[in-house]
């Protein structure tokens, strides 16, 4: 199966150089030759009652401090993490 | 006295019966990771003076009489991808290369709860993706056993480490095998525990319904105390069980007589060297004298287990990575136009190309006309594999398998063959894909003179008898604790 790496690419948020492309298809396209033979399976898929996820009860408790929280943020300014404009 | 040989419950006893102390432990630690490191290349990080000053509050109080657990005092090696409070996490990756974490993960808070010293952050592949240790951005890990091969992966730091004496125990994580296969190339035991037995909370995501934590160490007893310090139910991580072990410790040298072992014979097909299953047959045997009785098994769908699992494992990647975006931590591109920019140069300059093709592998097969052929197709076999293996344990109580088709590999052997990397990891994944708990044990070497592995798997939260197998197995050919010499 062709594979259009500069669609995917822009899907998944990533720059492909146009020269890396021949070498991405090739691989992909071997992977997904690979992951293809999957047998025709039939049933349908539900979610395991005995194995449910369960949330903990929300509930306040201690956390992180602001500057603990923002900390690793490359840019920030005033509390606030910068980041480039995102409205043209 | 050759501290760097013993294990961690003698070390730990050593410094109870005050023959040596936790700070003089460390120190040697230290000194040990100096010298090997030239070498080896296991860690990315060393917390020096952290770890002596936690040493110093633990010899205070051994110093007050108070009674501390079995691994108290001992450091301890962690992978890269766990959160340790303050030390630097980069998941092997340039994207996180300045990342802190402001918080423990559930397993550190154990350890330190435990009195059991993190020492240094353990060299991986990529976010964990890899089986050779070879896709970090960083160093390449060596093997100790021989330097011009690999150590496994993605969790090769860890075992490095364990098999060359710079640690007596370490944490790894498997995905798909990332703990199996490298402490079977290392030649040590490593534990990939039951899906929910192990909180994930301070994991970095790849895999989230396939990831386990789980320990390193030269013994069944080090791996099965560490295991019991790290196991239990979470409120940090939903996926987290409330089973009870009770004491797994007290019955590991229990008889195992007329337990039933067996022989699953997808795991022993033409892909497999001769020489591997030659001695997991050998280890059969063993099994027998012990007086385990051995039963042929077949778990059909083993052939394609390995596709399924790369589909489920890169969907989840695709989207778990989602969250490295340069934005709230880690790296960020310059010289930006705007928010596209910021993700897509900042993902494009801080991912390597293996990160990359399984972060587009997921995207494809999750994408609008593919899901159904692919992820939902793989999402089926896993629930038909699971079936399989529940049926497979009602017919023995543990499976016996390789755990990789060969001994480890030369650095640059597999790595610009993406599809033989991932074929390797046969053995292993179904394990993960069923949820189920595997070991790996040493026994054996190939003609290369590289250790070989044997795999013991159990149903769900049977790892209080696979553990007491291991030990018996362990008895029985006089011992595994071998430090690698080369």
């Amino acid at each position: 199966m062709k594979i259009d790496i500069k669609h995917i690419a822009k899907l998944a948020k990533l720059r492909i150089e146009d020269d890396e492309i021949p070498k991405f298809e090739k691989e992909m396209e071997n992977i997904l030759s690979m992951v293809e033979n999957l047998p025709p399976l039939e049933g349908s898929l539900t979610i395991d009652e005995n194995n449910c996820m369960e949330l903990r009860e929300d509930e306040a408790a201690p956390s992180l401090r602001r500057d603990e929280a923002i900390g690793n943020a490359p840019h920030k300014q005033a509390g606030c993490i910068v980041v480039p404009k995102t409205v043209e | 006295m050759e501290l760097y040989k013993k294990s961690a419950t003698e070390l730990s006893q050593l410094i109870k019966n005050k023959e040596i102390t936790s700070t003089e432990l460390v120190k040697a630690t230290l000194e040990r990771i100096e010298s090997e490191e030239k070498s080896v290349d296991a860690f990315l990080a060393v917390a020096n003076e952290k770890a002596l000053e936690k040493a110093k509050e633990i010899d205070e109080k051994i110093a007050k009489g108070e009674k501390l657990s079995p691994l108290a005092g001992v450091p301890i090696g962690i992978k890269d991808n766990i959160s340790v409070k303050g030390m630097n996490m980069t998941c092997s990756s340039k994207i996180l290369e300045n990342y802190i974490p402001p918080y423990n993960a559930t397993v550190v808070e154990k350890l330190i709860d435990n009195d059991i010293i993190p020492i240094g952050k353990m060299n991986m592949d990529e976010f964990a993706m890899g089986s050779s240790t070879e896709t970090s951005y960083y160093k390449k890990t060596k093997n100790p056993w021989d330097l011009s091969r690999v150590p496994g992966g993605s969790s090769g730091g860890s075992a490095a480490a364990v098999a060359d004496g710079e640690v007596s125990i370490s944490l790894g994580s498997d995905t798909g095998g990332s703990i199996r296969q490298p402490a079977s190339f290392c030649g040590i035991v490593g534990l990939k525990p039951t899906y929910g037995a192990v909180s994930r909370y301070g994991l970095a995501a790849y895999a989230s319904s396939l990831d386990q934590i789980g320990p390193f160490a030269r013994t069944v007893e080090d791996t099965a105390l560490l295991f019991d310090v790290i196991k239990g139910y979470d409120t940090h991580d939903a996926t987290s069980s409330k089973f009870n072990y009770g004491d797994i410790i007290s019955s590991l040298h229990n008889d195992i007589k007329g337990i039933k072992i067996g022989l699953p014979k997808e795991y022993f097909s033409e892909g497999v060297d001769a020489e591997v299953k030659t001695e997991v047959m050998k280890a059969a045997d063993i099994f027998k004298q012990l007086g385990a009785q051995i039963v042929e098994i077949s778990i059909p769908s083993t052939d394609y287990a390995l596709q399924a699992y790369y589909i489920i494992a890169c969907a989840e990647a695709s989207s778990n990575l989602a969250r490295f975006d340069g934005v709230r931590y880690g790296y960020r591109a310059e010289n930006l136009e705007n928010l596209n920019d910021l993700y897509e140069k900042t993902r494009s300059e801080g991912f390597g190309d293996e990160v990359k093709r399984r972060i587009m592998l997921g995207t494809f097969v999750l994408s609008s006309g593919y899901y159904d052929a692919y992820y939902n197709r793989a999402k089926l076999l896993q629930k038909q594999l699971t079936a399989e293996y529940a049926d497979a344990f009602t017919k023995c109580d543990l499976l016996l398998t390789p755990v990789y088709p060969s001994t480890a590999f030369k650095i640059g052997e597999n790595i610009d063959d993406p599809l033989k990397m991932y074929a390797g990891d046969i053995c292993t994944i179904n394990v993960n894909i069923a949820g189920l708990p595997g070991i790996s044990l040493p026994y054996g070497k190939g003609k290369d003179g590289m250790p070989i592995g044997i795999q013991l798997i159990g149903s769900k939260f049977s790892e209080k008898l696979i553990l007491n197998v291991s030990s018996k197995f362990e008895e029985a050919v006089g011992g595994f604790n071998k430090v690698a010499v080369r």
